[in-house]
């Protein structure tokens, strides 16, 4: 497990005062080129590790695309970095910058590697950019390398190592959830909590118990393999069950299962399904995102589905983009180009379908959060606004300020820099308590952890919610009080077709 | 231990090691501001977060022998904030903090880094709002409008920065702090408030700024009229001046630069159009609407062709959002462009455009042309492509050409981004050496040493002596080693 | 010395009289150039010989300032006084440093526009104008001369004629020493030329008084009737005070006729519960605002000058009130209440007037603002420098004077800190 007990206690310090500043750097190995490593390794003179040329040949970041920035800096206000360090290097022109430096023969090292990290992949400055520059591309490449090229501490790689080797998973998230199921209901974790110790626990851990919420009842049995459509079927659909999500949010599977099917799609969810490798592909970990996305390539093949419908934010940006990643492998690269061309973020297919099944009202007030991968990475703003609109009753609040800065959950963001995250988190919660509402949706099972944890963290809990719930409680008239109170709630709903 | 070293280790004991870059990869970062052409590597970025350090900065830089530039967000056009090889380079981006808003006063105090969108933000819901607008406004600074003396689409009406700051606290080159006026008018003595707005970045660093905010108008009324040439809005310019009416802002566009501004933000601009006016009247409804109606007729009267008005709020942010964008959305039209600021007498106007176009051809480059017909900032946008032989260095000649033009027409080389690195040589053009000479008295006041943003606005440094009389050679610039560029 | 000026002045050199003493201290000679070269080559002349010289246009402003530490001679701009160029297409118009602001006016309405200055001091030139920052009502709208000036030709004690700014309106081509010539009193240079932009004369005006009748306003209940205006989204060209006991606001709108009685009446409404507002016509409008600022001062009175943020005249008020009670001393109290500036005149017994003054300098100080006097006998100023303090900026504002001016050429002593 990572501990960070080795960062220098005056930086330690300095970030947790105040907000970090530039968060303490994770102590590089004293440079010696190693056997895996890419030929051409130098030892930093600083004492840390530092690799010439920076990137290797197997799709470096293009320069030309580097060429198109103006560097006119019009990005900088949307970037969650800048705004929390300030500093050149940790902002989108900033970066560019440095990759076009690595790419004019500076070396990779500690430091530039580090800025690379710290980005959080959220896209705002894509939406920013007046020049449309591809920072997605730029920093995918970018990433790429450094995961290839780059030597973490031994302390860093481990604590990812567990993250990648977990979270993908299904069978051995299922095998880490049962004693985590029990922590949570024997009541030892309020306890934990309540005790204070965590503020004592190494950073990352720190962050690892906050995130975690309570485990869903429903789990992997959540979601039947087969819902027929009510009605006249409109389309066939699959339906990605994802990793964090079948496990922590089993109930908003089941919830989207059930609005698609009352909105005339049969849905399917293969039962073979893994990891979509959004993780991986946001991470730079190309072999293992490629590997993922040919897995689920063949398994919503072979389901012969019309469209892949998708209920979280990042796992849908990162199937819409197959078709660049298998760009150069013969046997799947048309494949995933039109495979790519079937996926839909179920709040964008429910808006090209067009609502049929009636909904009932909800009086209450809800805030919506734009999750990164939707709004930035798919441009997916007014569809879940839309669907939230035809429920009667309920009132749409807009987050006062700072809409398009991330909350800081990015992908495992929050998991590997736990203090930038935090302090995200708790800008993003101070302005979603500000829109005064009694409800937060959001279309993203990260976003949702994270703003949760900040929330808790300020004494200022507010039930969360995924688009998808609010609707499936529309459709069903299920009343405001239990929607707001689940999970007790959830355990009296009846999956229709299922028995109680 | 060497000089820089020593340098390093004094910032990062004064500022805190978070405070200090000084990682080559890191440094190149801030090696340009918002003009890429020019670039230098400091030898130290600091981040200071409050006015004592920054005066803890400028002290160990004055006693160490060191030069320093300031710089905010960093989107400047005229290398002010371009560093100076083996200096010291101060951001002031951490000093975001509004300090204070007084309301009644119609002051709102801010430190440096304080974005110039945000005071609007800050105090937008009491209804007021800051007026200089430039078209950077979400990302560029307070301080660096200080600065440059920023202007923005609507200063011809409500002036530029220098009318809105009525208080400064400086640290001075030698470190110390002083204060320049506050939030009451006239305080007695030199107008150094004024004096100082407008210096880029070569008399010290403000590190808080009193500002006056305005009380927003009651209506604003936008419209968008199209002609057939640049001549013909130009002539609707003049007759809307000549009935009187100072409008809040007027923008005109050439077919090029609104080609490239649909391009990139698709705010439905009427295609064809030769010149594309956008008029911006606000203030008292019945006031507003009488003067709309004039404004309307005289467009007519000078031949448009079409005719918009913005019927709400949203369709007036889509008529501006087009012309904000236009010099990046050059990007999608060409892979290079120059971005030029000149100002000509508004009377003036045809005739320089059609110099312009004469130039263009001669140099065989195209030239997008922006205007802020109001008060006769122009700005010539002269692409090229990089990658081609001989191409930039074409286009920089065309952009002087072009200056030098305005300056025929008794213009000026710079409304709104300033001379800093880029401009200096044609200071000459448009002053004497006396005029130059006599400037820089007041720089031999604040900056004795020489070391506050050195190289800037001025071909040529002045000796900083006691002694009177007319401008002696600076022994640099004898030993040749100065350029008169 | 005298045949060297009369090679460049000609016959217009002459001893100067007792009515050209300025505070008392009486010059040898009054010296009128034709010209700037002319003005340039008399400054050089002063320069090397170590001479006081003083800069005058019309003479009206003359008593602002501390006396003069010396003074040998009066150079008298009343020679240069043409509007050399108005650019009415522009809005911009370029005129001599002697010219009259009233013949200025006058030439600039013939195209419909008017340099939109209105100091009350009416045979005031343009160069004093400036070299005083002197400015009207109008202050509130249009700002003063830093806000109106664009260019400017100046020439330093040692003959060198240089200029900054420009004939545009926008400009940022080196250091903006317009600001720093203006109110600089003449210590820095003499103003030859200057550069103005310009606005078109309003088709309309209408005034709005409150209350009408009876009396005044308390401290509060003005301040709240000022902020009223200024938080509503009305535009007054003008919004002015005046204190005797009680306060009386005027407000003056100007623009088109339906803009300006639209808006009068918006007015007349918020001021209307404060007992009774009047709304007064075009005719009536600009007597009453000719006759503002201009009360008679007492001979050997003092006329104060103070400025406070906007929001402090409630405070203001209360506190001369204060100060002068019991003191027949305080005549009248009026200023500019959108702006933040009052003028106050004080009787003539020069002890009580320099207490109160003292007293009132340090209240002033407290709530952010500074007293200056405009005219004041020569015990108070002996007394009490009229300009106050003037903080960490006074060695800045030394060493920018030692720059442009290191012999003390121009207006020894009447200036700031004794510059």
């Amino acid at each position: 497990m990572a501990d960070d007990s080795h960062i220098p206690a005056q930086a330690r310090a300095a970030a947790q005062s105040g907000g970090a500043r530039r968060p303490a750097d994770t102590v590089q190995e004293v440079g010696v080129a190693s056997e895996g490593v890419a030929a051409g390794a130098v030892a930093a003179p600083r004492g840390g590790f530092s690799i010439l040329p920076a990137f290797d040949e197997h799709h470096p970041p293009s320069f030309q695309l580097v060429e198109e920035c103006v560097h006119c800096g019009f990005c900088l206000p949307s970037c969650p970095t800048y705004l929390l360090f300030g500093e050149e290097m940790d902002s989108p022109r900033g970066r560019i910058y440095l990759m076009k430096e690595a790419l004019q023969g500076e070396p990779l090292d500690g430091a530039m590697a580090r800025h690379f990290d710290l980005c959080l992949g959220c896209l705002a400055c894509v939406t920013a950019c007046p020049s449309g520059v591809r920072y997605e591309r730029l920093i995918e490449a970018t990433r790429q390398q450094v995961e290839r090229r780059y030597r973490r501490s031994v302390a860093d790689r481990s604590f990812r190592a567990l993250i990648y080797q977990l979270f993908p998973y299904p069978a051995r998230l299922r095998l880490f959830t049962a004693p985590l199921g029990l922590y949570q209901r024997s009541g030892l974790q309020s306890l934990v909590r309540r005790s204070g110790v965590p503020a004592r626990f190494p950073s990352r851990l720190r962050s690892l118990e906050e995130l975690m919420p309570p485990l869903s009842p429903r789990r992997d049995t959540g979601v039947p393999v087969w819902t027929p459509a009510l009605g006249s079927e409109r389309r066939r659909v699959g339906l990605l069950l994802g990793c964090v999500q079948r496990f922590f949010f089993g109930e908003v599977n089941a919830a989207t299962a059930r609005v698609l099917s009352a909105e005339g799609c049969g849905v399917l969810a293969p039962q073979r399904q893994g990891c979509c490798g959004a993780l991986s592909l946001h991470a730079g970990r190309e072999a293992e995102a490629m590997r993922f996305a040919r897995k689920t390539i063949d398994c919503f093949e072979a389901a012969g589905v019309e469209t892949v419908a998708v209920n979280v934010a990042g796992c849908g940006s990162a199937m819409k983009e197959y078709g660049y990643l298998l760009r150069d492998d013969p046997q799947y690269a048309e494949r995933a180009r039109q495979f790519s061309a079937r996926v839909r973020d179920v709040s964008e297919l429910l808006s090209e379908l067009g609502p049929v099944a009636e909904r009932h009202a909800l009086p209450l007030t809800v805030v919506y959060h734009d999750a990164c991968h939707l709004a930035h990475g798919q441009g997916i703003r007014a569809q879940p606004r839309e669907l939230l609109r035809q429920i009667p009753g309920l009132t749409l609040h807009e987050v006062p300020r700072e809409r398009e800065i991330c909350c800081g959950s990015a992908g495992t963001y929050n998991l590997l820099e736990p203090e930038p995250a935090r302090e995200l988190g708790e800008r993003k919660a101070r302005a979603v308590l500000d829109a005064g509402a009694q409800l937060l949706v959001t279309g993203n099972p990260g976003c949702h952890l994270q703003i949760q944890a900040a929330l808790r963290r300020l004494h200022r809990p507010l039930p969360a919610a995924h688009v998808m719930e609010v609707i499936d409680a529309s459709i069903r008239g299920v009343p405001v009080d239990a929607l707001v109170q689940w999970p007790a709630a959830s355990r009296r709903l009846a999956w229709p077709g299922a028995g109680a | 231990m060497d000089r820089r070293a020593r340098l390093v280790r004094r910032m990062e004991e004064a500022l805190g090691a978070v405070a200090v870059v000084s990682e080559r990869a890191e440094l190149r970062t801030y090696e340009c501001d918002g003009l890429t052409s020019y670039r230098v590597v400091p030898s130290l970025v600091v981040l200071p977060e409050s006015a004592e350090q920054v005066q803890r900065a400028v002290c160990i830089c004055h006693q160490e022998g060191v030069p320093f530039v300031a710089r905010g967000s960093g989107t400047g056009l005229s290398g002010g904030a371009l560093p100076v090889e083996d200096g010291v380079l101060i951001v002031l981006a951490r000093m975001r903090r509004i300090l204070e808003v007084d309301i009644p006063s119609q002051r709102v105090v801010v430190e440096p880094g304080v974005i110039n969108l945000w005071v609007t933000e800050a105090v937008a819901p009491q209804g007021y709002y800051y007026a200089p607008d430039p078209s950077s406004q979400l990302v560029c600074s307070i301080g660096g409008n200080v600065a440059e003396n920023s202007g923005g689409a609507h200063c011809l009406k409500y002036g530029f920065t220098t009318n809105h700051v009525t208080g400064l606290e400086v640290v001075l080159p030698t470190g110390e702090t002083v204060q320049f006026g506050g939030k009451a008018l006239d305080t007695p003595g030199y107008d150094l408030v004024g004096a100082f707005v407008g210096s880029e970045g070569t008399l010290g660093i403000a590190t808080r700024i009193t500002l006056r905010i305005v009380r927003k108008p009651e209506v604003v009324r936008t419209l968008l009229a199209a002609f057939v040439s640049m001549e013909e809005a130009g002539g609707a310019v003049s007759g809307i001046i000549a009935a009187g009416i100072l409008p809040a802002a007027v923008e005109m566009m050439d077919a090029l630069s609104r080609e490239a501004a649909e391009a990139a933000v698709h705010a439905g601009y009427p295609a064809g159009a030769g010149g594309l006016l956008i008029v911006e009247l606000d203030g008292p409804a019945a006031e507003v609407e009488y003067q709309f109606g004039e404004v309307e007729r005289i467009c007519h009267q000078n031949g448009c062709t079409e005719l918009r008005i913005a019927r709400n709020d949203e369709e007036r942010v889509l008529m501006w959002k087009g012309r904000r964008a236009a010099f990046a959305a050059m990007g999608r039209i060409s892979p290079d462009y120059y971005v030029q600021d000149g100002v000509i007498p508004r009377t003036a106007l045809p005739q320089v455009l059609r110099k312009i176009a004469q130039l263009a051809a001669a140099h065989d480059l195209r030239v997008a042309n922006v205007f802020h017909a109001g008060d006769g900032n122009l700005h010539p946008l002269v692409l090229y492509d990089g990658a081609v032989e001989g191409q930039a260095e074409r286009a920089e000649l065309l952009a002087g050409e072009i200056l030098k033009a305005c300056l025929e027409q008794g213009g000026s080389i710079t409304g709104e981004h300033g001379v800093g690195f880029d401009k200096k040589r044609y200071m000459p053009d448009m002053f004497t050496t006396t005029d130059l000479a006599t400037m820089q008295l007041l720089r031999c006041a604040f900056d004795p040493d020489h070391r506050c943003n050195p190289g800037k606005v001025f071909p040529t440094p002045r000796l900083c002596g006691e002694v009177p009389g007319p401008y002696r050679v600076h022994p640099l610039e004898k030993a040749g080693l100065a350029e008169r560029m | 010395m005298d045949v060297r000026l009369r090679e460049i002045v000609g016959a217009h050199v002459w001893e100067a009289g007792t009515e050209d003493a300025i505070d008392g201290v009486q010059p040898a000679l009054v010296i009128e150039p034709g010209s700037v070269e002319e003005a340039a080559a008399v400054l050089r002349l002063a320069n090397e010989n170590n001479l006081a010289v003083a800069p005058r246009g019309g003479g009206s402003k003359l008593g602002w300032g501390n006396p003069p530490e010396r003074l040998d001679w009066i150079l008298s701009t009343v020679r240069m006084n043409r509007v050399l160029e108005h650019a009415a297409g522009d809005l911009v118009v370029r005129v001599q440093a002697g010219a009259c602001l009233r013949d200025v006016q006058q030439e600039l309405a013939g195209a419909g526009q008017w340099l939109a200055l209105d100091p009350p001091e009416a045979e005031g030139t343009i160069g004093g104008i400036i070299a005083a920052n002197d400015f009207g009502s109008h202050r509130l709208r249009f700002g003063t001369v830093r806000d109106l000036l664009i260019g400017i030709t100046y020439v330093l004690p040692d003959g060198t004629v240089a200029k900054a700014g420009g004939k545009v309106v926008k400009n940022v081509a080196g250091y903006d020493l317009n600001k720093l010539f203006t109110g600089s009193l003449g210590t820095l240079g003499l103003i030859a030329e200057a550069i103005f932009r310009l606005h078109p004369v309003p088709a309309s005006s209408r005034a709005v008084v409150a209350p009408q009748s009876g009396a005044g306003m308390g401290a509060g209940e003005l301040g709240g009737a000022v902020q009223s205006i200024l938080d509503s989204s009305l535009v007054p060209s003008a919004l002015d005070f005046e204190w005797r006991e009680g306060g009386r606001l005027f407000v003056l709108f100007e623009g088109v006729e339906t803009g300006v009685t639209a808006q009068a009446e918006a007015a007349r409404q918020l001021l209307d519960r404060r007992g009774g507002a009047a709304i007064l016509e075009d005719v009536q409008v600009r007597p009453l605002w000719q006759g503002m600022g201009r009360p008679q001062l007492d001979r050997n009175g003092t006329r104060l000058k103070i400025t406070t943020p906007i929001a402090e005249l409630p405070a203001l008020i209360t506190c001369v009130e204060n100060l002068a009670a019991g003191h027949p001393l305080v005549r009248t109290m009026w200023g500019h209440a959108g702006s933040g500036i009052a003028y106050l005149d004080l009787g003539a017994d020069e002890q009580p007037v320099i207490a109160l003054l003292a007293e009132l300098r340090e209240k002033i100080a407290a709530l952010g603002g500074s007293v200056v006097a405009h005219a004041a006998p020569a015990g108070v100023k002996r007394a009490l420098d009229v300009w106050g303090e003037v903080g960490t900026a006074l060695p800045l504002m030394l060493a920018v004077k030692r720059q442009f001016d290191p012999m003390r050429v121009m207006n020894p002593g009447r200036f700031v800190g004794g510059i």
